[in-house]
């Protein structure tokens, strides 16, 4: 089974109560929100409703709000030096 | 000079929409058709592979021309009944970036 990823690009601010309402049952709250839904019909129809403000990837699996928050973490631009001994203990254990 | 003398900040209520849509705003307009497109895509094939069918997409592909199939007139402007030559430019719709107006009425 697979799931639609869809993010909310543009606001639904000044349109019809329709495409407001459609957003809330898919879960968009505000803009760049992120959601994922199981593929199905009904969600595509809800999709086709605000086909214009958003954006949809099909994925295999859906991420927790957590994951989709890293993806967008930024590379920290140090790292932790460790003795050769703990880095060995930890790439072996894996 | 800060301020710029011009007509509409002289005056009260005075905003122009000029008659055509510039170069650029005519690029984004692509650009936003073509995003449109791109999401009916995806929806569509990720039913087809899970084995689904939706009203929606199937009525929006048999009635919707792509935005390679538009011609330039109907990308850019839009029918008006009350217009000299029953066409003004698509920019004087409201909310015109975030709706889709791909098609006439019959006849026009």
């Amino acid at each position: 089974m697979s799931y639609f990823r869809i993010t909310l690009v543009r606001s639904a601010i000044g349109l019809p109560r329709r495409s407001n309402d459609v957003l809330k049952a898919l879960g968009l709250k505000k803009r760049m929100a992120t959601v994922f839904h199981p593929v199905s019909p009904s969600i595509a129809g809800q999709i086709m409703k605000v086909k214009e403000l958003v954006q949809v990837q099909e994925v295999d699996r859906s991420l927790t709000k957590q994951e989709v928050h890293l993806e967008r973490k930024p590379d920290p631009g140090y790292y932790v030096e460790k003795t050769s001994g703990v880095e060995f203990k930890e790439t072996t254990s894996l | 000079m800060m301020f710029k003398p011009s007509s509409p900040l002289l005056s009260g209520l005075l905003w122009k929409i000029p008659w055509r849509m510039s170069r650029p705003q005519k690029a984004r307009q692509r650009e936003r058709l073509r995003a449109v497109d791109r999401v009916v895509d995806t929806v569509s094939a990720a039913l087809e592979r899970n084995g689904f069918q939706a009203k929606a997409v199937e009525r929006w592909y048999q009635e919707m021309p792509r935005e390679e199939e538009m011609l330039p007139k109907d990308k850019y402007t839009i029918f008006d009944k009350k217009e000299k030559k029953y066409r003004k430019g698509i920019h004087k719709l409201p909310k015109w970036t975030r709706v889709s107006q791909r098609v006439n009425p019959p006849g026009f």
